[in-house]
């Protein structure tokens, strides 16, 4: 009893803390990506100084082969990260919750069958499958590279959705919501969809970090946002034949890549207790 | 024509009958109390009245509900007989509420959905919450409703678990151990509770419980279930006062040794 009493406050500000810290780093990037709409540092097709430059107070992450300002670069690449993520999510929660909770309700066989369809989708890496969409649409674009991750991590929307759903549907409450009378369409969105929508919050969060990570291996292999899209991804493909002569063209948006990918992290992880009233407990 | 009329009856699983060759009637404004000890197939019996039995669990035979057969029924027609006929408290309002739901908005649920039946303006659901939450004798009903399941206690609980049943205003309330989870004293509160309710409204009532004392404070009429078939019916008096299965005569007897324990303590 005791330990639990005095165990409970410090885990709750342990908790808060990854949050904040999370929800800044991944604030961060939201502003700069915000903020290229309407100013970058300098043009980012022009080569407003020396070629591989080191990073200077006039190119904060250096300059590339042609003497573009990287760190301009780097902005417009948190945008892209941000719009794949969003996008990329955004399409793999729609069809994913749709697919999971239809699955739930669905006979025997068809439940089967949904789930063996999810089962089969996530063993495919999500690259690859990602991979295959871009080269099965005719050009590559920002789209199609969004449109493929969302449909590559919809399976594992649709999969978690379903076992999440079933497990609500078992709950007594709906059982008693059916005995007056709440249809079933009505008991999906009252019901089952609030008591899942915590853990897919965290699900879509944690995602969101596997599709900036996944664009930028696309991008790096041709198959993402085309120039003068400046994708992370691709300043690391550019980067590469440098990489020993200017380390910091690489180093910089990796660098970028992983304080999303982290602050994402530690955002999903705090967000588990915000969702859940009985975790929101001040008492 | 009774309100609810349970012909032949047969409930079963896997080719095997876990209720049988059960029959009865309910009138309007009438009570009647179905006892029998636990897996005696109480529960079995009530969600088949309902029309929600689990898709394993086949019922045959016939059962009536305010004119409508409910054995067979589509779904779309048995969904607008529940509410507006009948309406279940269930043993343990902590499951048979949504954790994340706060308890105003679980009772406007049944409410919008009796309000739109009525045709009435659904302006006054709000105001009708806060009724009804008074009407269950809940102290603080502004609190209440503001409140999470896990944030009021197990009576408090209950009597939000009342009110959503009589939000439906049916006309059978059937009650499954609707006291079975609570303290002593709260389950007296609680009974009080229902029997007004139930005489104020109109309401018949079908009330389950495998306690006898209890059963009998409450109900006019009882039946006695034993692993699904009935042993015993009649009025509660000469059922409990005299009765004439060796069956319930051990539960009579039970309860008086248990209440004498209880005496003697
Ligand atoms: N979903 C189910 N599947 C199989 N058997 C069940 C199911 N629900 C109840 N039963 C069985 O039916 C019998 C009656 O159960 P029930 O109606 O819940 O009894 P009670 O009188 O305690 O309410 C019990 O033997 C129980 O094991
Ligand atoms: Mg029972």
């Amino acid at each position: 009893m005791t330990t639990i009493e005095l165990d409970r406050p410090a885990r709750r500000s342990a908790a808060s803390l990854t949050f904040i810290v999370g929800l800044i780093l991944v604030g961060l990037h939201v502003a700069i990506a915000l903020l290229t709409l309407v100013w970058t540092p300098y043009d980012p097709s022009s080569t407003a100084g020396g070629r591989l430059e080191a990073p200077s107070l006039l190119h904060w992450a250096g300059t590339d082969r042609l003497g573009r300002d990287l760190f301009t670069q780097i902005m417009i690449g948190s945008r892209i990260a941000l719009q794949v993520g969003i996008g990329a999510v955004g399409i793999g929660a729609a069809i994913g919750v749709t697919i999971g909770v239809l699955a739930a309700f669905a006979t025997r066989l068809l439940d089967d069958a949904l789930a063996a369809a999810f089962d089969i989708l996530i063993a495919f890496p999500t690259l690859l499958l990602a991979m295959l969409v871009v080269a099965a649409s005719d050009t590559a674009s920002l789209w199609s590279a969004i449109l493929a991750l969302g449909i590559a991590l919809s399976a594992i929307v649709g999969r978690l959705t379903r076992i999440l759903a079933k497990r609500v549907l078992q709950m007594d409450f709906i059982t008693a919501a059916r005995t007056s009378g709440t249809s079933w369409p009505r008991i999906v969105v009252i019901h089952i969809l609030p008591n899942i929508w915590p853990t897919l919050m965290v699900n879509f969060a944690l995602q969101f970090g596997l599709a900036a990570i996944a664009e930028a291996s696309l991008s790096y292999l041709g198959l993402g946002a085309p120039p003068p899209n400046a994708s992370w991804g691709r300043l690391l493909q550019e980067a590469q034949g440098t990489v020993y002569t200017a380390p910091f063209g690489a180093i910089a948006p990796g660098l970028a890549l992983l304080v999303l990918v982290i602050g994402i992290n530690l955002f999903a992880d705090g967000l588990r207790d915000v969702g859940d009233p009985t975790r929101r407990r001040s008492r | 024509m009774s309100l609810l009329a349970v012909n032949n009856l047969a409930i079963a699983t896997g080719g095997h009958d876990l209720v049988a060759d059960l029959s009865f009637a309910i009138e309007p404004g009438q009570r009647l109390g179905l006892i029998g000890e636990s897996g005696s197939g109480k529960s079995l019996t009530a969600m088949a009245i309902s029309g929600l039995l689990p898709p394993a669990i086949v019922p045959r035979g016939s059962v009536t509900l305010d004119g409508v057969e409910v054995i067979g029924a589509p779904e779309r027609k048995l969904n607008k007989l529940r509410g507006a006929a009948s309406a279940v408290v269930f043993q343990e309002p902590l499951t048979a509420l949504d954790p994340l739901m706060k308890l105003g908005r679980q009772l406007a649920e049944p409410l919008r959905r009796r309000f739109r039946r009525e045709g009435r303006d659904l302006a006054g659901i709000e105001a009708e919450t806060i009724a009804l939450l008074e009407r269950v004798s809940l102290p603080q009903p502004q609190r209440i409703a503001n409140a999470y399941p896990y944030e009021v206690s197990g009576g408090q609980r209950q009597r939000v678990a009342i009110a959503m049943a009589l939000a439906c205003r049916p006309k059978l309330l059937i009650a499954d151990e609707p006291t079975t989870a609570l303290d002593v004293t709260t389950q007296a509160e609680i009974l009080a509770l229902l029997d007004s309710l139930v005489r104020d409204l109109g309401m018949a009532l079908l009330f389950i419980s495998h306690d006898l004392p209890v059963v009998s404070t409450i109900v006019d009429q009882v039946l006695v279930l034993r692993q699904g078939r009935m042993v015993e019916t009649g009025p509660v008096k000469s059922v409990l006062g005299t009765p004439t299965q060796q069956y319930t005569q051990s539960l009579v007897a039970a309860a008086r040794a248990f209440d004498t324990a209880l005496g003697a303590r």
